[in-house]
């Protein structure tokens, strides 16, 4: 046999090999698209059925959008950039006008290094094939699935043109931010319409899909201006753009707007709002039904509460000498002390602002609604209130700060000490409540009893569990800073709580009105007795334990009460204009105590009134002083304050207290201060013992003292064993 | 020979696919032709079943709400909204909605739930927009709001309210018979009307306020009853219809000088002597 006859003998068999392999090969690839073909997915008609789902958007009360859930912006391919559209071919599938939905040359390429070149995978997917894979597969990978995949790409591919796949392909990839679809990128990523993108952007937002986490510009830009490089030369080889274009297009400035650094503007409050509706309606109908909610948000306010508590905490830092963000070791927020603002109008109860957390991007519970904190003194107004209501007190009688001790049924004796433990004497309520007594807190809910100032504190719109316990009347039982805002919020108003809410309106895709806030109030509080809160607590602003904030230069006409809790753990501040009423709290999620560099404790004054004033001064800037509403039935009068009676000569402080009618300061019992009582007014000491240690309690006004201020603070032998 | 031309069959295929994409379209157009046999799996259809359950729970919502706010809508009173609104539930008009059911109401009922003069204060400062009503344990609360939706005005229908206003605007009996408070003044329809043509008209307005009601009755009137009590200077008339097959009684509440006039009248008084009895007679048979 000759050697060309061997040789075709040999090719013939080889060839004839190669075609019964082919053959088996396609009889298996036959198998294999029918097994595949049994569990395909119908394929929608027409494709645009991928934007029906309905957005559902959140609005604040200026009508700002605030945020969107699903759906997405549509955008025919004649609303995008050409550049971007580029950028993605060139990028992704830079033969996409040419296959139809299979990159075979790509393919085979990418088959040949996965194989064979070790530790290397290459991925062909056309656009077809991603626009397959997102809209129908789970991200699972199997070869199965890619198989699937390919099918319903090639199905696409003949049942629908180039453009309608590429646009369909453009409305729905993620680009991270929450943004789905260019449209929505565009406009989240540099505050512009698709079509408005320049070369730059293009490169930059086209090079995100891949991985929009490990490519997002707030976080990692470099990462994400190395991808940017990387497009444009893709774009470059394929043609659409020169090198001189592309290097300038690497070289222009983004300008990134700020807000959508990983998360949306006021973040907290739109966890509370989603999860109220997820409550009233389920989460079907919130991520799937296309509600319009209108909410009670002022984004202005919103953003000075985030600025006022961020700078806030900021301080609070350095007070208490903690390394800034920048530190590698304090990255972890269990280090910096956490906060909470929450500023409610106070005659409807819409909550204007919430903050419940340093950063959201850190942390996202949300101090300001599910944290209950100790409230401490903060508590006193409801006692102070329980103890007018049931009792008749009137804020000129007199209590005798002293040590007491009161005996608890069924347990150990109970002995309140003051901050300081350190007493002062006789001395009016109102003193009491501004310099935050404890012991005369104590001999108060002695006498009027826990049940009361649980009720009080219930009406005033307290909701967490409180525990009936004499101790409860220095804020042993937690309350959020949201009920803290709201309750004070009644006092505020003359008695008259109104709910607080924070969702006005809900409509349906079609603006079909599902529900509608009703702003009412009720009555809960005696108008009267609520004043009388009022003045006092106006003097914790004047010259009592919440004095910064008018150091700080707040003017209006405000009053508020300041908390500081065991150890130093929370330390609050809780202040009300006739308008606005605001809550803020400082203090360690793990209730870790709060002291200066010279180890001084944080008190609800240094720690939380500053942040309050801050964001009062920029919340109510321009708005003109606006007097707290006097009832008929109350008037002034002048008393001593160690006495409470007519002031004399000698009386170097006189206080202006409120009464109502029927009460008389100079009639009134003192049935607490005997020793004062069976003195002439005249003849009591005009400065009352506000001596500790050898120290004026009260510094001069616009001096700022380094001493803690005269905060109430419990202490754990203060409690009453239960 | 065999083997070549093979090949070459082979080759053009294979180059005839890399040129054409035959295979991918044949592939494609054989899955469009089995496209709608296929099930509808897949995070886009996930999406579309829960939009559209979501939308049926939106829908039904509103189907709810609208219904309820249709049924409330055609109510004629305030008992039947009361009834028509469930527990927790609310429901909004508008201002003028409310105004119409308010005229509606016998004058000393509608004064305990609201003033007229504080109402026409209300309408004439143009604040009031729309009206809110909200079934609550003790009957029904009513919310005028603003354009905000704050209340301009709580009121509150409580069940005695609520029940005394069923009495005053349904026919509550069969018989005047049934109702002890008119047993002691009953006459025959001719004999009230005959009386009641002797006076003049704006006094006629005021012992029958809204005759229009009594008109949209059907039958004829056959007795009329004047009640013993007074009711916040009010005195009810019942009138008794008979259609041929069975009677109904209405009440209707007429001005307590009014009234008085009329039954002196009906008594054959003379309306000097019975001023100067009206003292000594409201002791023994008017209650408040």
């Amino acid at each position: 046999m000759s050697l060309f006859a061997v040789s075709v003998r040999r090719f013939s068999i080889l060839f004839y090999l190669g075609l019964t392999l082919a053959g088996l090969g396609a009889l298996l690839a036959t198998g294999l698209f029918f097994t595949a073909m049994r569990q395909l997915p119908q394929v929608p008609q027409p494709l645009g059925r991928i934007t029906e789902t309905p957005p559902t958007e959140i609005f604040a009360a200026t009508g700002e959008r605030l945020m969107v859930i699903g759906g997405r912006e549509v955008v025919p391919l004649n609303r995008i950039s050409p550049f971007f559209i580029e950028a993605v071919i060139a990028t992704e599938d830079h033969r996409f006008w040419e296959h139809h939905g299979l990159d075979k040359l790509r393919t085979l390429k990418a088959l040949w290094i996965t194989l064979f070149e070790r530790g290397r995978i290459q991925g062909a997917s056309t656009i077809t094939q991603q626009l397959a894979k997102n809209l129908f597969f789970s991200y699972r990978r199997t070869y199965m699935r890619k198989f699937r995949e390919l099918l319903v790409a090639l199905q696409i591919e003949t049942q629908y043109s180039k453009r309608e796949i590429l646009e369909a392909y453009l409305n729905q990839i993620p680009f991270g931010v929450g943004a789905y679809g260019i449209e929505q990128a565009a406009r989240s990523f540099f505050a512009k319409p698709a079509l408005e993108l320049n070369l730059a952007e293009s490169a930059l937002l086209a090079g995100l899909p891949k991985s929009p986490t490990r490519y997002n510009p707030y976080r990692y830009f470099k990462r994400a201006k190395k991808r940017q490089q990387l497009v444009l030369e893709r774009m470059k080889a394929v043609g659409y753009t020169t090198a001189e274009e592309a290097a300038a297009a690497f070289e222009a400035e983004l300008q990134l707007t700020p807000h959508a650094a990983g998360t949306t503007k006021g973040s907290y409050f739109l966890d509370l709002v989603l999860n109220d509706l997820e409550e009233r309606y389920g989460p079907e109908v919130v991520y799937h039904g296309g509600l319009k909610v209108s909410t009670t948000l002022d984004p202005q306010q919103q953003a000075w509460a985030t600025e006022s508590l961020q700078n806030g905490l900021i301080k609070l830092d350095q007070l208490m000498g903690i390394a800034d963000n920048n530190d590698a070791d304090s990255a972890s927020p269990l280090t910096h002390p956490q906060g909470a603002l929450v500023a409610i109008e106070c005659n409807s109860g819409a909550v204007k602002a919430l903050v419940g957390g340093r950063d959201y991007s850190e942390t996202e519970f949300n101090r300001a609604v599910e944290s209950n904190r100790l409230p401490g003194s903060g508590f006193k107004p409801f006692l102070y209130y329980a103890a007018f209501e049931k009792l008749d007190l009137t804020p000129a009688d007199v209590f005798v700060d002293k040590a007491i001790t009161i005996p608890v049924k069924g347990a150990s004796d109970w002995r309140p000490q003051n901050f300081g433990r350190e007493y002062e004497g006789p001395m009016i309520l109102k003193q009491a409540l501004m310099k935050s007594v404890n012991v005369i807190a104590a001999q108060l809910v002695e006498r009027v009893g826990p049940d009361a100032v649980i009720d009080v504190a219930r009406r005033s719109g307290i909701k967490s569990a409180l525990t009936p316990v004499y101790s409860l009347a220095l804020g042993t039982s937690g309350a959020s800073p949201l009920e803290m805002a709201s309750a004070f919020g009644t006092f505020a108003t003359g008695g008259v709580r109104h709910e607080p809410f924070w969702i006005r309106r809900i409509e349906d895709p079609l603006g079909r009105v599902l529900e509608e806030q009703i702003v009412r109030g009720q009555r809960t509080l005696d108008a009267d007795i609520s004043f009388q809160l009022v003045d006092m607590m106006r003097g914790v602003l004047a010259t009592g334990t919440g004095r910064i904030a008018r150091r700080m230069g707040f003017e209006l006409p405000a009053a508020g009460k300041t908390g500081t809790t065991d150890d130093y753990r929370d330390a609050w501040f809780t202040g009300f204009t006739p308008t606005l009423s605001v809550s803020v709290w400082v203090g360690y999620d793990r209730g870790i105590s709060m002291r200066d560099v010279n180890g001084v404790g944080i008190t609800g004054g240094r720690g939380a009134a500053p942040i309050w004033a801050d964001f009062m001064i920029k919340a109510t800037s321009g708005e003109p002083p606006r007097e707290f509403t006097v009832p008929s039935n109350i008037r002034f009068e002048m008393v001593d304050a160690v006495s409470g009676g007519i002031p004399g000569q000698w009386t170097r402080t006189p206080v202006k207290v409120a009464l109502r009618s029927g009460q008389d300061a100079d009639s009134r019992p003192k049935a607490s201060a005997p020793e004062v009582a069976d003195r002439p007014a005249d003849q009591v000491p005009d400065q009352p013992a506000t001596i500790k240690g050898g120290k004026p309690i009260i510094e001069e006004a616009g001096k700022p003292t380094i001493k803690a201020e005269d905060d109430s603070t419990i202490k754990e032998e203060d409690l009453p064993p239960e | 020979m065999r083997p070549i031309l093979l090949l070459m069959m082979v080759s053009c295929i294979f180059i005839l696919e890399l040129r054409f994409d035959w295979m991918e379209r044949m592939l494609g157009s054989y899955l469009v032709t089995t496209n709608s046999e296929r099930p509808e799996s897949g995070s886009i259809w996930e999406k579309s079943h829960q939009t559209r359950t979501a939308q049926q729970a939106l829908e039904q919502i509103l189907t709810d709400r609208q219904t309820l706010q249709r049924e409330v809508r055609s109510a004629a009173t305030f008992t039947q909204i009361a009834a028509n609104v469930a527990l927790g539930k609310g429901v909004m008009l508008s201002a003028d909605h409310f105004r119409k059911l308010y005229s509606r109401l016998a004058p000393s009922i509608a004064h305990d739930i609201i003033s007229p003069f504080e109402l026409l204060g209300l309408v004439s400062n143009g604040r009031w927009r729309r009206t809110y009503f909200e079934k609550s344990l003790t009957g029904l609360m009513i919310y005028l709001l603003d354009a905000n939706n704050r209340v301009l005005r709580q009121l509150e229908l409580d069940s005695v309210l609520l029940s005394q206003l069923k009495r005053g605007e349904v026919a509550l009996a069969e018989s005047l018979d049934q109702l002890p408070i008119f047993k002691n003044r009953i006459y025959s329809a001719d004999q009230f009307f005959n009386s009641l043509e002797s006076f003049p008209e704006e006094v006629r307005r005021s012992m029958v306020p809204h005759p229009e009601t009594l008109l949209e009755i059907s039958g004829k009137i056959v007795r009329v009853g004047i009640s013993d009590e007074t009711l916040s200077g009010f005195i009810e008339l019942a009138f008794e219809f008979f259609d041929g097959t069975q009677h109904r009684v209405v009440i209707v509440q007429g001005h307590e000088w009014a009234v008085w006039r009329l039954r002196s009248h009906l008594e054959g008084m003379d309306m000097d002597k019975a001023a100067g009895q009206t003292d000594e007679q409201k002791k023994h048979w008017t209650r408040q």
